[in-house]
Order: C-alpha cells, then structure tokens, then sequence
C-alpha cells in the first residue's frame, strides 16, 4: 500500500578498533592521522528489509548481536558506514527514558528539559504536566532533585515524559527489563495502545515473550548479519536453536566420559516428522540414537524439561521407571514418548543423560541442549495442563 | 544553512540546555549569580596591586575590570565549549538532535551571565571614571557589534574544542596550559599603552600583540566605552577580525566534520 515506515538498505557500520579505544594525542604523535584506520569491527553488515506502516517488528538476537546499533542507526543517533537507512514520519525511542535528566535538578524542571530533548513542545508538557506527575506516582517527589530518587522512580518519571511524545514510529529497547511488574505492564499498555493507533514499533528485546506476543515479524541478528526473519515462533525458535544453545545464554552444558554417547537425538510429532513445536494434548517422541564403544551394563537413561526461564518441571529416567535396559553394544535406538504432552503454550528446554547405575559415571549428558515451542489450542493459562473437571450441581 | 533551521527547530531545547546551564551554576550557593561578579572584581583588583609592584607602572582600574570581564567570558565558554559533548554522552548516544546545540547552549549560558555581569560593570566603571576624571565615549553605542564579534569568537572556540575533545581526550590538559599562556600575552591585566611604553624599542612588537584576536576584541571594548581610548586601526587589527572570521568557519566546519563519530567515540 502506501511508503514503508522504515527501509533499510545495505547497512552496514563499522567501529574502528583503535577509534573505540580512544586516541590520545600519543597515538598521533606516533602513529599520524591516517595509520588509525586499520582494524575494524562491523558491528552490523548488509542489513536490508523493510518495516510497513503500522507494522511491529520484534529484533532479537544474542548479546553484541548489532540489535542496539541496528536501533541507534534508525533513531539516527548513529552514522552508518554503508548503506541508507530511510525512515518515513516521526520517529522516536524509548530507548532514552531520562536522558538527559540531571541530578540537581528538581523532577518539575527535568520533565521540562526532557521534553525539550525529545521534541515535546513545551506547552503541552505545561498543560498535561499533572497527568505526567500522576503517571509516574511521584506527586511527593516532584519539586526534589532527581537525585533523591531510587533507580525506578528516575525510570517512570522518564518514561512519563516519554509517553507524551506521539510520534509514528516508536523504537524500544529493553524498556521492558527495567521497573518493578506494574511499570513493565504499564509500557506493554502503552506500546499495545500504539499498535492499535497503527504506529510503527520496533521493539529490541531478550524477553522472547514479548516479542511472540506483540511482533508480527521478527528479525534474527547475529554477528551483524540478519539471519532469519519471518513469523515470530519459527524465528525465535531458530533462535532458540541455532545461537541460544551454543552461546550459552542458558546454562547449556554437555559432558561426560563418553563410553556411551548420543549419536542423534530427533524430537518427532504425532504424525512422526521431526518437529519443534508440539502441540499441547497430542504426542511428543524423542528418538535417542546411541552409540556404545564398548559393551556397557547397567546404562540408565534420564530425561527433564525445564521452562524458557529455567523453571524445573519434571525429570525422570529408565532406573525411577523400572525400565530394564539391556547391555548395550554398538549402535541403537531409545524412544521416549510423551502423551498427551500435558504442557502448556511456551518455550521449553529437554536435557537428556546416559549414565551408570549408582550415578557415579555420567557417560553423556545434555543439559538444556534441545529447546521446543509448545502451542495450545486452549485459552486456559499456565505451563501444565491439569487433568480437571468441574462438576456443577 | 540547514544548521540554521535546525537550531530554529531546536530552539526550545537551546533555551532548555541554556537554562539547566545557569540554574545549575548558581544554584545551592548563598551569593549566587553575584559570583559571576565577584570572581572578575577580585581578579582585577589581584592584578592591579601586583602589577603596580611588579611593573611599577599604573594601568587604569577601570581598563582592568574591562579586560578581566571579557577574559572571563572567554575562558568560561572555552571551558564550557570543552566538554558540551564529552560531558553529555549520555544524550549524544541515545537522541537524536543537532549536535551542535550542546556546544551553542554552553556559549548561550555564559553570554547569559556575561551580559548580566555588563550590567553591574557598567556603574563600577563610572564610579572609577568618576574619581580619575574620565568619560564615557559616545561611541558606547557601538558595544553590542563589539560583543557580537566577541560572541563569534567565543562560540567558534567552542565549537572547535567540542569535537577535538571528543577525538582527542588530551586537548582539555593542553587548553588549560594554554589559557594560562594566552592570558598573559592578552590585554587583560594591561592595556596597548602598557605594551607601547615597554615594548616601545621594537615598533613591531605592539602588532604582534594585535595578531591576536582576543586583544583586538578587549581594545575594542576598552576604546567604545572609553573617551580619549584609541582603536588601532591598523593592518594588525584587520588581520585579526579577519581571522576571527575565517575561525569561525573553520570551527564550523570541523564541527560539521566530526560530529557524525560522536556517538561511536564516547
């Protein structure tokens, strides 16, 4: 239909090693103007999509991804080193909730100089100052100076001020980790109240749930490359999978003496296809293909799920179960079936372990190695479906 | 041009910046902007005690004051002008805004506060000339084109140390040896009658002195409030207006130059 809100060609941006170092009146002395540009680090590297008009868009990615550059290149804070960004309406972040605020200065009189930093017209921050103060519940506090405040009410006052600003394009950077519950069900408020307004968002954030909840597309970046971007599940997923497991975001771990190892593990669906979601109710099948170098006795094998933020919700193994396992040589294949997958909508994590009998020798294990997406088809809320009835006289 | 418009847009947050600057000057302390009067008075009265002893010659008071007030106008936004980037990082790296605001609004500040402290010299300066005997000159008139070349001066100084602080971390330990050399190559504690009956062997000696633009503009201000004071109207002056012009765009430019790094350096 109409202009994207947001197009981005190319772009690339590169830091200079010795730039971000600093350089000091020695290295020129030393080194002259021109030897400083040698090394370079691109922070971001032949990104190009488009964002439509009312759009919002979710940027996820590991730590020193290139997420924050990617925002502060479109926010314009940041000059890019290839490529345009072009972006069409008003833009604003709230990215820099109380920048600019300063400690001597009265909350009052730092409301007025931060609307003037993000272009609110003095006026309307007068006018609309008693809903401001309101706002962020610091009607006792607002004539102290700033630096009087705790950590949180300097946030809410920031992002009081900020939520006045009405621009079309709305960037939000880990806003959300910031600020007790209610604060952070404020901001999703606010941010829901501007999708429904068909403004643009794009929203940087480690907090996958979010993102899956508010995003209509979502942008994987790692290493400064935009590596997937698409439906929000399957790329969170990817996400999940390609980059969570091996950098080590989560307590991801594998060891162990190796006598016996996994070969292949395929997490299967009710039809039997290797899957990463499942859908709560239905089937789950673990395929564990081994391998024995040696003729092993007395082998167990355990299995646990935690939830995407560590919750441990259940684990067991062949020795708890009574289930005998025979003396294993060469290669083979252990399933697991799990029915009906009695969890509920959300990220999971499965470890999986081979080890002796007394616990002594873990032979292979792998915590948290396989992430998968869970999806309801019931309303009804929680991580566990409950077997339960109602019985109404 | 766009510069322009972009501070014109801006302007509100020009004010704003300008006036965080001066509130948080004065603020917690008893006497307050009376400080901004007091520093210069006491000055010119160090200096003109010492250089009595040490130069055994007079200078008048009134000159005195005069220079140390423009001195310190200078000094002020140089300081200021120094670290208007580096000393909003915060800002520069997170909103988007003509950067050239940071070091404008430093400059802003201080003619605030100079303009102000004009209004409290002037009734000094007659008293003095009360008890020697001088007048004021007509030419007084002619005081605000004096400070708008002052003004130029300060804010190119300002915007030259904004970027080069930000590239070059060592540029606020040199400005302050710097300082204290150009003060006193300056017109300050002295006037181009002091330089001429020392120096008065070497005809070139006093031109070098015009060279720099600092002593053009004190010469300037001593000459239209003065009766009986005389510009010079010589070669050395021109140079010097002309050099502050020619600063001034340099400045700009470098400024324009630099600024788009400022986010990556800080």
């Amino acid at each position: 239909m109409s202009t994207p809100a947001i197009e981005v060609e190319n772009l690339g941006k590169s830091y200079r090693l010795r730039g971000i170092a600093k350089s000091s009146l020695r290295d020129i002395l030393v080194h002259g103007w021109k030897k400083q540009q040698t090394e370079a680090f691109w922070a971001l590297r032949d990104v190009s999509f488009t964002v439509p008009r009312g759009s919002s868009v979710g940027v996820v990615g590991p730590n020193g991804s290139g997420k924050s550059s990617l925002l502060g290149l479109i926010a314009g804070t940041i000059t890019p080193t290839t490529g345009t960004v072009k972006t069409h309406g008003t833009i604003s972040s709230l990215l820099e909730l109380g920048a600019g605020f300063h400690p001597d200065l009265s909350g009052r009189e730092n409301v007025f100089l931060n609307a003037a930093i993000l272009g609110i017209p003095r006026e309307d921050i007068a006018r609309r100052m008693d809903h401001i103060i309101e706002f962020s519940g610091l009607r006792d506090f607002i004539d102290m100076p700033v630096k009087s405040y705790s950590s949180g009410m300097y946030v809410r006052l920031g992002f009081a001020v900020a939520v006045e600003m009405n621009p079309e394009i709305l960037l939000v950077d880990e806003v959300l980790a910031v600020g007790d519950l209610a604060f952070q069900m404020k901001c999703l408020d606010r941010i829901r109240d501007f999708q429904k307004r068909g403004k643009t968002i794009l929203l940087v954030t480690h907090d996958l749930t979010t993102v899956e909840q508010f995003c209509d597309d979502v942008k994987l970046i790692h290493q400064g490359h935009l590596v997937a971007q698409g439906d929000p599940s399957d790329v969170i997923l990817t996400y999940l999978k390609t980059y969570m497991a091996r950098i080590g975001h989560l307590n991801v771990e594998e060891h162990g003496t190796r006598e016996v190892e996994f070969a292949d593990v395929r997490l299967l669906d009710e039809n039997g296809k290797e899957a990463t979601t499942f859908t709560t109710g239905r089937t789950m099948d673990i395929e564990i293909h081994y391998r024995a170098k040696q003729p092993m006795d007395q082998v167990v094998f355990g299995f646990s799920i935690k939830t995407g933020n560590g919750f441990f919700i259940y684990g067991t193994n062949t020795q708890i179960m009574n289930v005998p396992v025979p003396t294993l040589s060469g290669d083979g294949v252990v399933r697991l079936k799990i029915e009906p997958l009695s969890l509920m909508e959300g990220k999971y994590f499965l470890s999986l372990a081979i080890h002796s009998w007394d616990h002594t020798v873990h032979y292979h294990r792998r915590e948290d190695w396989y992430p998968f997406a869970v999806k309801s088809e019931s309303p009804a809320h929680g991580i566990f479906q409950l077997p339960c009835k109602w019985q109404i006289n | 041009m766009n510069a322009i418009s972009a501070v014109i847009t801006h302007r509100e947050l020009l004010w704003n910046l300008a006036a965080r600057e001066l509130k948080l000057r004065y603020r917690g302390s008893a006497l307050g902007f009376l400080w901004s009067v007091l520093i210069p008075l006491f000055m010119a009265l160090i200096y003109v005690i010492f250089l009595r002893i040490l130069g055994g010659r007079g200078v008048p008071l009134a000159d005195i004051i005069i220079g140390v007030f423009a001195w310190q106008y200078t000094v002020q936004c140089v300081n200021a002008g120094l670290s208007s980037i580096t000393g909003s990082a915060n800002l520069v790296k997170k909103v988007a805004f003509p950067r050239i605001i940071l070091p404008l609004s430093a400059t802003l500040a201080n003619t605030i506060t100079y303009a102000m402290s004009l209004i409290v010299q002037f009734p000094l300066v007659a008293i003095l000339f009360h008890t020697t005997g001088q007048h004021f000159n007509p030419w007084i008139a002619l005081l605000p084109i004096v400070m708008v070349v002052h003004i130029m001066f300060n804010l190119a100084l300002a915007l030259f140390l904004a970027g080069i602080n930000v590239i070059i971390r060592d540029a606020q330990h040199l400005v302050g040896i710097l300082l204290s050399a150009w003060f006193f190559v300056s017109p300050v504690m002295y006037n181009m009658d002091f330089v001429i009956a020392h120096v008065g062997d070497h005809p070139w000696a006093p031109k070098l002195f015009l060279l720099n633009p600092l002593t053009v503009i004190i010469n300037a201000y001593r000459s239209v409030i003065t009766a009986d004071v005389p510009f010079q109207w010589e070669l050395a002056s021109y140079v010097s207006l002309a050099l502050i012009g020619a600063f001034f765009a340099f400045s700009y430019w470098l400024f324009k130059r630099l600024q788009k790094d400022f986010a990556d350096l800080l």
